[in-house]
């Protein structure tokens, strides 16, 4: 009985000491994680629609809907719109810029762990270049990639569904901007 | 001194953690795809591989036998996390190449057999040697593996071209090619261990049903 407290002490004292490490080390590199997160967003954003220089969130029930970008003069310039798919291996992220005729400006892949060689070529721009100019009634002409069909449709389907969903809202936007 | 430098070098050449103890293969096998994630690699596990020695080490008299896995673990885990928060904030792209391998760092053998066979029995100096040369040996040998992998499988070093005009060889870059690469270069370094000792006690035992043990 002593022994089992002595060792339930000791692992204590070592679990208290491990934690103390971490809190300080979490204190100093937090902020500078955040700083890179919004880093990397930001610099996502930018790519997929050229031009734009704000972007504002939309938010629907407390949680991000998509993104309206502004130009320079405070013009609207179109929209960036965030989905997920599943694909072979993994959930695929989708950044999609959209223009103010709901045609795609360009898509960047935010995440994806798809099978090196065969499904991680959806990032590479001979895949993502094709979205380039495509609208919902043109996103099936996209040539998926061979041996890898399972990541491309993933894609193209998430873009579609999200696109697709948010459109009457989109166009409310257009709308009220004009 | 003369102690000291071999705990190091034994680490590199006859202990080497891939090649001679055959430990940690999973991360190996997974991130040698390009010659940044295997260094990248090797760096994390040699931090946290130091970090826990020296630990485990100092408070090696104050661990009691029963329980020293579980605090093996905590040491281990404690570094790892560190080694994670560092790379998220200062290194976000080498961060997201190694994915779940960072974390994943915790249950490589490597650092728990070092804890366990060497840190928990020797002390401090000693301790620091053995983690210093079998990171280093750890890294080097992924680093081998990546540069096959990849100048075959991507025709680059680094992510630096080097042939223009070439048609990858993507088995390289899966798994199999990751097989392939170690199963031939464990055996070139047997080969070369059998040579060196000609004659005398060779360390490669030839009658294990034809295969060769390491003892």
């Amino acid at each position: 009985m002593r022994e089992i407290i002595r060792y339930g002490l000791i692992l204590g004292l070592v679990c208290f000491l491990a934690g103390g490490l971490l809190a300080v080390v979490n204190g100093i590199t937090a902020p500078k994680i955040q700083l890179q997160k919004e880093k990397e967003e930001d610099f996502a954003l930018r790519q997929v629609i050229y031009g734009a220089v704000m972007f504002k969130e939309k938010l629907e029930n407390g949680r991000l809907n998509y993104y309206v970008a502004y130009d320079s003069a405070n013009r609207l310039k179109g929209f960036v719109v965030k989905s997920q798919g599943r694909g072979y291996s993994s959930d695929i992220e989708v950044l999609t810029g959209l223009d103010l005729n709901l045609e795609i400006t360009d898509i960047k892949i935010l995440y994806q762990n798809e099978t090196p060689g065969l499904g991680n070529r959806i990032s590479e721009p001979g895949f993502c270049g094709q979205f380039r100019g495509k609208n919902l009634g043109s996103l099936h002409q996209i040539q998926a990639i061979t041996g890898a069909s399972i990541s491309s449709e993933a894609v193209i389907n998430s873009i579609k569904d999200r696109v697709s969903a948010l459109k009457p809202n989109l166009l409310k936007d257009i709308q009220y901007a004009r | 001194m003369k102690r000291l430098i071999k705990e190091f070098t034994k680490g590199i050449t006859i202990e080497n953690p891939t090649f001679g103890l055959v430990l940690g293969l999973c991360p190996t096998l997974a991130v040698s795809t390009t010659v940044i994630n295997a260094l990248g690699m090797g760096i994390a596990a040699t931090f946290v591989l130091i970090g826990s020695n020296i630990i485990i080490s100092a408070a090696r008299h104050f661990i009691p036998g029963r329980i020293r896995l579980p605090v093996f673990i905590v040491i281990i885990a404690t570094f790892v996390t560190i080694c994670e928060l560092l790379m998220k904030a200062y290194f976000p792209a080498l961060n997201k190449a190694l994915g779940i391998f960072v974390p994943l760092i915790v249950v490589n053998c490597i650092i728990l057999a070092r804890a366990e066979a060497f840190a928990s029995r020797n002390p401090l100096l000693p301790s620091f040697f053995d983690a210093l040369g079998m990171g280093f040996g750890f890294t080097a040998a992924l680093t081998i593996i990546a540069l096959v992998r990849e100048i075959l499988g991507a025709g680059s070093v680094a992510g630096i071209k080097l042939i223009g005009h070439w048609e990858p060889i993507t088995v390289m870059v899966l798994a199999p090619g990751a097989l392939l690469t170690l199963g031939l270069l464990m055996a070139f370094t047997n080969l070369l261990k059998i040579k060196r000792s000609k004659g005398k006690h060779s360390g490669i035992e030839r009658k294990a049903g034809g295969c060769s043990v390491w003892r």
